[in-house]
């Protein structure tokens, strides 16, 4: 009879369902008794090659995105008129040191565009950019360390980007964030230069050749784009030109 | 701005289970591009109905529209997945899953299945009836507790105990037509 209630009590045993009572009971039983101890070792014997052996089947690279560019479509970032009036909001949000205040630099990294910087997908960022600053949403995970913010946005993306601590370069990284950009999500590596802030965008462009750095400026904001071992960057910011290019070389 | 504030928490919160919910839609329809329409159709789903999520588990969430997209999506394609060729109950209603497990037919050291490969272990998955896959993925992949399992598959928390221990007994007798097999062409 002692066999019958710890057989019946043996799953449970095993999926860590029972309370300290009954695993008393249990775990004793089964010290003394060698039949209800070989099927406990089944048990566990099976539960460890499913959990150990049985193929995990990943989401395919890609899937993100298209469920990502599936969702309703009205939440895209609207037409560039509205930009316009951000650099004076920003500048007033944070209005402590002049002229350097609240001037942000956003390196984003985004896949699958053509080697010129494509002209949508440059609006989509530079209004993520602007987004981050105005919203309380600059990051996701808060951190200066490379080795959280890498592993978090990989995580949860198809896309492993670049991540450095340039702190000695001044470009201290300030975190991370899961974004969106052109359709699709992208990492999005947040780090700071003097008072402002850099966002660099990150997205997988896979198949796709490494490019060289290409610079333009819009809408009072300054973007690096380039391309490497499959990964699209697009870095944005209202930092100086050459400053943000020299920041694109460190990271890239 | 709201529009997008509820896509981004949506995708904040959901996308980080992708993979969860693309492995559970990938046993239950067999094939990856199927899987894909599965988990793309709960997506929307979830995404709909996001406002009614009322907090708690998102995964547990998550994998319950994702199991139900399956079902919903079988049914429409009459997919065989669907076909639940359950084991037959073993014997009467006094019967229970503990007398039913026995005594292993053979040295008990050669049935132990921790060193089976995943390839045997993935075909032997495969013969499983839907319902019996689903529930050992919730349990030992996902690592759901049984109020968890209930959850997602819309029954009481006994129903999940029952059908766990039937589904891994028989997996266990697939196992054990393994051994005997393999010992039969190595005589």
């Amino acid at each position: 009879m002692q066999c019958d209630r710890a057989r019946r009590l043996l799953p449970q045993l095993i999926d860590g369902a029972l309370g300290p009572m009954r695993r008393l009971f249990v775990t004793r039983h089964v010290a003394h008794c060698g039949a209800c101890s070989a099927q406990l070792e089944e048990l566990q014997s099976m539960q460890t090659a499913i959990r150990s052996n049985l193929p995990y089947h990943h989401a395919p690279p890609g899937l993100a995105a298209r469920i990502g560019a599936m969702l309703p479509r009205e939440e895209v970032p609207a037409p560039s008129r509205p930009w316009l009036r951000v650099p004076a909001f920003a500048f007033a949000g944070t209005g402590l040191a002049g002229a350097l205040a609240g001037v942000a630099l956003t390196l984003l990294v985004v896949g699958g565009g053509g080697s010129a910087p494509d002209e949508a997908v440059e609006q989509s960022v530079i209004g993520s950019h602007i987004r981050s600053m105005m919203a309380d949403h600059l990051t996701d995970v808060l951190t200066s360390d490379q080795h959280t913010v890498k592993p978090w946005l990989s995580a949860r993306l198809d896309v492993s980007p670049s991540v450095r601590e340039l702190k000695d370069q001044g470009f201290p990284l300030i975190g991370g964030r899961l974004d969106y950009v052109d359709g699709h999500p992208a990492a999005a590596v947040v780090y700071q230069h003097a008072k402002h802030v850099i966002n660099l965008f990150a997205w997988a462009s896979p198949g796709k050749p490494d490019t060289g750095f290409h610079d333009e400026s819009r809408q009072g904001f300054n973007v690096v784009t380039w391309r490497r071992g499959g990964i699209t960057y697009y870095a944005v910011s209202d930092v100086e030109a050459d400053q943000l290019a020299a920041f694109a070389k460190l990271v890239g | 701005m709201v529009q997008h504030d509820r896509k981004r928490r949506f995708e904040l919160l959901a996308l980080p289970h992708l993979d969860a919910a693309f492995n559970l839609a990938r046993w239950l329809a067999g094939n990856t591009a199927d899987a894909e329409d599965v988990v793309q159709e709960a997506y929307l789903r979830a995404f709909r109905y996001f406002d009614a999520f009322q907090g708690g588990n998102f995964r547990v969430w998550l994998l319950t529209i994702v199991r139900n997209s399956f079902f919903t999506w079988a049914k429409e394609n009459r997919s065989s997945r669907l076909v639940f060729h359950a084991e037959p109950p073993s014997g009467g209603a006094g019967d229970t899953e503990t007398t039913a497990w026995g005594t292993p037919p053979r040295d008990p050291e050669a049935l132990l299945m921790e060193r089976i490969d995943s390839e045997t272990l993935s075909r032997l998955m495969e013969r499983l009836p839907a319902e019996y896959r689903e529930v050992l993925l919730l349990r030992e992949v996902e690592d759901l507790a049984y109020k968890e399992i209930a959850e997602v598959s819309g029954v009481p928390v006994g129903t999940v105990m029952s059908r766990l221990a039937r589904a891994r007994l028989a997996l266990r007798k697939l196992w054990f037509g393994e051994v005997e097999a393999e010992a039969g062409n190595a005589v």
